[in-house]
């Protein structure tokens, strides 16, 4: 089936909130990444609720400011030493300067348009401008003396966002050029090797975390839109069933007034109508969180044509187990009227939540039981009936009383809410 | 209500007018047709909320049958407009889904009787003369419905809108034995009492939730400053 239309929020009350977030994102960001995207997902405005990197992309922007303060009190505090003071100053001017536009395309408006990876691209391309800028500002007694290449540490914060860009590949290429470019403009490689070493480590490292994190805020989001996609369906779902229903319950009721086959057909589509109500009106009792259930819910599924079901509206709350061991003895209370009365035989079961205990009536309009069967069945030693039912009773601490006569056969079982 | 001359006045028995509500047209129009068939004369349908209190309005009929689920707009609603105008039209539910949520709510809202949809015909149509009649139609699964609504309200402090309806002996016993599938006569013969007795009985019942539903509405609508002028 193709994904269900995508409806707008309003359509889904009470989910407002999640389809917001999930149709806002979860279908625009499935177009853009075809379209636009070519495959891969940067985080751009479409991605709205999950962009597991921008913590990231501050954490490096924080970085690439405090590191510019640094370098530049290096290169303010040595400017007479350079070869060409107004040239160091120029160099730093457009650490500056860029440091700002990355600002901007980083985080400010210029991210919204997801340019971040033309950014990064240009960032490498600035930062190796600024270090090859090296051998012209500074004196040979300085690069003897080991001083720092122009941008110094300010320079690996274009590693770290081609990785945040691009993952693994990104970040190591990024930590390749910077790297060789370090080598390129310094007289003695061989101190360098340390710095080089660390700069394709942050590569690698930041490359494979953002790498994960954009994975995992893929899944999320697919599971985000499956579940969308799962509400919407579960809506549309009603709206057909309820037409089912409404056309089973209209066979039925012409079949029944035709007669003969088209009668017949109507009493199986009275069949379908019922369990496909008994379903919808039902559906699977779930245990809570306290291990919970619902026991009117669970009873309510016994209900057909024959067998009526009165609960309250509300639920009836008690612990799982004690539902099933209650379910256990209505069913062979209705198992015993389809034997001992018919298969067709009527039987009600009501349920009455008393407060303090719980009250379930499981009457039929049979012949009754004759006196002292249900004994004489325990007392051949036959495992009848009663007495499985006692015994589930007892367990919960309750109360199980038959009555019967000419007018038919009435099982109260009364259990204890506490106990239970 | 403002205007005078009830429908019912000077028609017989035989000449209950009904309004079939309900978003089906196979259903509007199938149960019209059986419904004429037995000398019901039907004077209206509609399809939605708004339309069955527009038309209600305007065509008096005595008995409306009552489609809970309405598309887009609910039954109950609907059967909140009607009785507000015209207190004394019957509203039988005819529901397909059985959602007992929703039954409940219709019973509160004055509805006086429910019947599963796919009744037959001769059962549907000594229903909507029983609610002609002003007899509640109740199958054992609304009896349950109701008795757990009074169990509710009596665990529930005591609201803005006074005291919570509560059951006397007698109309609990009936309900129950209503509940347990037994018929007016079985429970006359029971706790010997007359059918009617009986019958007035279960009326009660009904009509004490509708009171306090309508008591509680009111009170809203005065604090939300949207009644009176």
């Amino acid at each position: 089936m193709d994904p269900p239309s995508r409806a707008g929020p309003t359509e889904l009350p009470g989910r407002a909130e999640l389809c917001t977030g999930c149709r806002g994102c979860g279908w625009r960001f499935d177009l853009d990444r075809s379209a636009r995207h070519d495959g891969r997902v940067t985080s751009s405005t479409t991605a709205e609720p999950e962009r597991p990197l921008e913590p990231l992309w501050r954490g490096l922007l924080v970085y690439r400011v405090l590191a510019l303060l640094s370098a530049g009190v290096v290169v303010l505090v040595g400017l007479p030493q350079y070869r060409s003071a107004v040239g160091a100053a120029a160099v730093l001017a457009v650490m500056v300067g860029w440091t700002a536009v990355l600002g901007y395309g980083y985080l400010g408006a210029g991210a919204r348009s997801g340019r971040r990876g033309r950014l990064a691209v240009a960032d490498v391309a600035v930062t190796v401008a600024v270090m090859a800028s090296t051998p012209f500002v500074q004196t040979p007694a300085q690069l003897a003396a080991d001083a720092p290449v122009m941008g110094s540490i300010w320079t690996p914060g274009a590693v770290l966002a081609c990785a945040l860009c691009f993952g693994v590949r990104g970040g190591l290429a990024a930590a390749l050029v910077v790297s060789g470019t370090l080598l390129a403009v310094q007289a003695r490689p061989e101190t360098e090797l340390g710095d080089i070493q660390l700069i394709v480590l942050v590569g690698l490292t930041v490359g494979f975390a953002s790498s994960v994190l954009r994975r995992q805020a893929e899944r999320v989001r697919g599971a985000v839109a499956a579940e969308a996609a799962a509400l919407e369906r579960e809506r549309l779902a009603r709206a057909v069933h309820d037409g089912v229903l409404q056309v089973l319950g209209y066979l039925r009721r012409r079949g029944g007034e035709l007669g003969g086959d088209a009668g017949e057909l109507g009493r199986l589509a009275g069949e379908q109508e019922f369990a496909l109500r008994t379903l919808l009106t039902t559906g699977p009792a779930g245990v809570d969180a306290l291990g919970r259930r619902d026991l009117a819910a669970a009873l309510r599924a016994f209900g057909s044509e024959r067998t009526s079901v009165a609960t309250p509206a509300h639920g009836v709350d008690l612990p799982a187990g004690a539902v099933d061991e209650l379910v256990a003895v209505v069913g062979a209370a209705l198992a015993n009227v389809t034997v001992h009365v018919g298969p067709d035989a009527p039987a009600w079961v009501l349920l009455e939540d008393l407060g303090a205990e719980v009250e379930i009536s499981v009457r039929d309009s049979g012949p009754g039981i004759p006196a002292g069967r249900l004994a004489a069945a325990e007392a051949d030693g036959r495992i009848g009936v009663a007495r499985s039912m006692r015994g589930r009773v007892r367990q919960l601490g309750g109360t199980i009383t038959c009555e019967t006569g000419s007018e038919g056969t009435e099982w109260i079982i009364r259990v204890p809410r506490a106990a239970a | 209500m403002d205007h005078s001359g009830t429908p019912g006045r000077g028609v017989t028995a035989d000449e209950i007018t009904v309004m079939v509500v309900d978003d089906h047209p196979i259903w509007r129009e199938g149960v019209a047709r059986d419904l004429a068939e037995r000398g019901i004369r039907v004077v209206a349908t509609a399809a939605d909320a708004d339309a069955a209190v527009r038309i209600a309005h305007a065509t008096r009929p005595r008995v409306v049958l009552m489609d809970l689920n309405l598309g887009a707009t609910s039954g109950v609603q609907a059967i909140a407009g009607i009785l507000a105008r015209q207190p004394e039209t019957r509203i039988l539910v005819l529901s397909a889904s059985g959602e007992h949520a929703d039954v409940l709510e219709a019973v509160k809202a004055g509805a006086t009787g429910y019947l599963v949809k796919s009744a037959g015909a001769e059962e549907l149509l000594a229903a909507v003369r029983r609610t002609a009649d002003g007899y509640p139609v109740f199958t054992p699964g609304l009896a349950g419905l109701v008795l757990g609504e009074y169990r509710r309200l009596a665990d529930e402090p005591p609201g803005p809108a006074g005291a919570s309806p509560v059951l006397t002996a007698r109309e609990t016993d009936v309900l129950r034995l209503v509940a347990k599938g037994l018929t007016a006569r079985q429970i006359g013969d029971r706790l010997h009492l007359s059918h009617r007795t009986v019958e007035s009985h279960v009326q009660n019942t009904l009509r004490k939730l509708q009171l306090h539903n309508r008591a509680q509405l009111v009170r809203y609508a005065i604090e939300q400053g949207l009644a009176g002028d």
